[in-house]
């Protein structure tokens, strides 16, 4: 085979498979490249020196309980109709998840986009509707969309249960997590290059910008080896064809107008300040916390679930005592093992790390 | 964290894009992006165009490999 | 006949008579269908295949089909996994009162020409009606008996390594037709079920070879959940070729929007045949040039390692598990 020209994935791959250095740890920050790096085997390619910890970008993961309790007081006490994603439906709350609400009568719909939840509100004035604002960055620009069209249609039966979150602050928590990053590639599409450029050069801390093909998981894992060989704190964007290095000013401006930061909890992280987004005063008719003054739930997790260490890459899923034993898919104890980007639900559906 | 879809865009009106995956085809918001045209291909996420695609992932392996020292420096 | 079905309809007297006339007698008439109360059938040569299945699909009319079709597809195909050549069919109704009688009409059309086409009849049925809200517009459930050839032995616990996976068709059509109709998520495309009769694709299989060992038709759960159960039954480990699996580009588009795999949507239409290697080619020639099966596709091999699972050849070389099936198919978006 060696008169082939060997392609750009196949060179990676090879550098990847051939590295002989010092342990390294990567984290994969975001979960829909937890997903897809098991989806396409590449754990099954790296050499034992090369372990990658899956990180806290799951925005459902990273939902504490008592997000999931005031949705399904929502429903069951003020008789909400729930729109959501899909994900969220089967995340385990204090007593029950959306699913158990469904059970006990909830109305709860899905949806593809925020913007579907207020097409759904108009047609049905009848009802009051929330939509479960999760997400990152990459999410967030749809639900302010939504919650301005509302306004625009002076929709009073539709707000939004914000636990929106924002990246920047919480790369910093997990400085000494591992030794580079593959930075979340959508996310990035918001943000631009910038934020990484001070955590290279305020913090040490090192990653590259990655799409989520083949080709573009095998490339950045390839420039995360250079980088780290070079032995100096580095960012670089191996995403260029969707990810620009100013990122999106319009996004930005469309989540800063709508939305303001807010200090928030992450499960396993603890309360990340002004990582968390809630609506402006100018929009405070639409925040369903303050439209039905949900009272203060804290929210009870399984105490036995190990979900926060997972998420920070203390220990493997496996590691777990809850693990493929009272938390399967079907009965996730913990929300990591829920959403199909949790990691011990990846963990757990393509059968650990190696085959 | 974000699921995303690359698809076409077959048509722009009023803030609006319908994209085409396939040949499956949904509006989306194209709020965020201002001068969409119909032919370009954008990353779609939660019923919104959140960038515009400027190039397929082969070709952008390569230019990554060739350039693997520049991009580090 | 009223231009609705009424609780009068599913009484017994006149008004079912006249129902049973103008409809059920006017499709589904043969030699075997009488007004007694059981159905008399010759004593057929060797042994039987039985079983039994009952459809709710909302909408009942979708493209491709209706769930008159499916629920004479469904059985049929149940009996011909089996090797068998389907002979009899019974079917019962449950219908909501306030039914569209023109509705009701397509869908037993639909039912007695898919019977023409497998030269099955139907000799026995049963028809009630239940008040408005207890059911869904209609439901049918049909029972079947068909005759297996005395040399065929087909199960899912006869998978050898080393056998060839053959899928008739492109996958998981069906689920997303559905999916599409009900318009939860406002995508629109060309997609049509697969929803067909299988009985004539199982006879092109035997036209090469009786050694086969599983023949099973991929419905609720798609071929994902049959090569799971397979890779079960049988202690053995599934490999899949991912390029190979023939998935139409439409339907892979709906799937990528909503972040769901085709290999987990229903089929109505699509075989998953295992059968020693040496007939593979033969095999897929055969189901090619049968009715439905023009995509027909190897697509892995049976093998020793990896029992109980199925393992997945990625596009970059890679081997994965395939994930496990499981509980509701909930879109994904983040």
């Amino acid at each position: 085979m060696s008169d082939v020209k060997k392609s750009a994935a196949e060179k990676a791959a090879e550098i990847i498979q051939n590295y002989d250095g010092p342990p390294i740890r990567i984290m994969e920050v975001c979960g829909t490249h937890t997903h897809d790096i098991f989806r396409l085997g590449i754990r099954n390619l790296l050499p034992e020196n090369i372990r990658l910890i899956s990180g806290p970008g799951c925005p459902v993961c990273v939902t504490p309980v008592g997000y999931i309790d005031e949705a399904v007081w929502l429903a069951l006490e003020k008789g909400c109709t729930l729109c959501t994603f899909g994900d969220l439906i089967k995340v385990p709350g204090t007593e029950m998840s959306l699913a158990g609400a469904r059970a006990r009568g909830a109305k709860v719909d899905m949806v593809y986009s925020p913007i579907d939840a207020v097409d759904y509100a108009e047609a049905h004035p009848g009802e009051q509707v929330v939509f479960l604002a999760v997400g990152f960055e990459t999410t967030t620009p749809a639900s302010c969309v939504a919650v301005r069209k509302a306004k625009e249609k002076g929709l009073s039966n539709f707000s939004l249960l914000t636990a929106n979150k924002t990246m920047d602050n919480a790369y910093l928590a997990l400085k000494g997590s591992a030794d580079a990053f593959l930075y979340p590639g959508h996310v990035s599409i918001l943000t631009g290059m910038g934020v990484y450029e001070r955590l290279r050069d305020g913090h040490g801390m090192s990653g590259v910008v990655c799409g989520f093909t083949g080709p573009e998981i095998l490339t950045a894992l390839a420039v995360i080896i250079k980088g780290l060989q070079k032995g100096e704190p580095f960012c670089a964007n191996a995403y260029p064809r969707v990810v620009t290095a100013e990122g999106s000013p319009e996004g930005r401006e469309l989540i800063a107008d709508t939305m303001e930061p807010v200090d928030t909890e992450w499960r396993g992280l603890g309360v990340i300040p002004q990582s968390g987004l809630k609506l402006r005063d100018e929009y405070a008719a639409f925040d369903a916390r303050l439209k039905f003054g949900i009272p203060n739930m804290e929210g009870r997790a399984n105490p036995a679930c190990r979900c926060g260490e997972v998420l920070q890459g203390k220990i493997r899923p496996d590691q777990c005592p809850c693990f493929g034993k009272a938390c399967v898919p079907e009965h996730p104890v913990g929300a990591c093992m829920v959403s199909d980007e949790g990691a011990c639900s990846a963990f757990y559906m393509y059968g650990g790390e190696q085959l | 964290m974000c699921v995303g879809l690359p698809a076409k865009v077959m048509d722009t009106h009023d803030g609006v894009a319908v994209i085409n995956a396939g040949g499956a085809e949904r509006e989306v918001s194209s709020e965020m992006i201002a001068d969409l045209a119909p032919g370009d291909y954008v990353m779609v996420h939660a019923g919104m165009a959140i960038a515009k695609i400027t190039g397929d992932d082969e070709t952008q392996a390569e230019d990554i490999m060739d350039e693997l020292e520049d991009l580090l420096s | 006949m009223n231009e609705t079905i009424t609780l009068a309809h599913g009484s017994g007297g006149r008004q079912t008579n006249e129902l049973i006339a103008s409809l059920f007698k006017k499709y589904f008439d043969n030699d075997l269908l009488t007004a007694d109360d059981a159905a008399v059938l010759p004593r057929p040569e060797g042994r039987l295949s039985m079983s039994t299945d009952g459809f709710i699909v909302s909408p009942a009319e979708f493209p491709g089909g209706n769930i008159g079709k499916l629920s004479i597809c469904g059985t049929v195909n149940d009996i011909a996994c089996m090797g068998a050549k389907p002979l009899y069919l019974t079917c019962g109704f449950v219908i909501e009162e306030g039914f569209e009688t023109a509705r009701l009409e397509r869908i037993v059309e639909a039912m007695a020409k898919t019977c023409k086409e497998v030269g099955v009849k139907i000799v026995a049925g049963d028809t009630k009606v239940a008040g408005k809200g207890q059911v869904d517009g209609v439901f049918i459930t049909t029972t079947g008996i068909g005759v297996i050839p005395d040399d065929v032995n087909v199960g899912g616990a006869c998978a050898k390594p080393g056998d060839c996976i053959i899928v008739s068709g492109d996958v998981g059509r069906h689920g997303c037709t559905i999916l599409l109709e009900r318009n939860e998520f406002k995508i629109k495309a060309d997609v049509t079920s697969d929803c067909a009769p299988l009985s004539s694709a199982v006879d092109a299989l035997m036209g090469v070879t009786h050694d086969l060992h599983v023949v099973r038709d991929a419905t609720r759960g798609g071929v994902g959940t049959v090569l799971y159960e397979i890779a079960d039954q049988a202690g053995v480990g599934i490999e899949l070729n991912d390029k190979d699996i023939p998935v139409d580009e439409t339907v892979q588009g709906v799937c990528d929007m909503l972040g769901l795999n085709p290999l987990y949507l229903a089929c109505e239409g699509r075989l998953v045949i295992v059968a020693p290697s040496e007939y593979a080619e033969d095999l897929v020639k055969a189901l090619r040039t049968s009715p439905y099966g023009e995509k027909a596709a190897v697509i892995g091999r049976v093998t020793e390692s990896n029992p109980g699972k199925v393992v997945m050849k990625t596009s970059i070389g890679t081997k994965t598990i395939l994930p496990l099936p499981g509980g509701e198919l909930l879109p994904r978006i983040c």
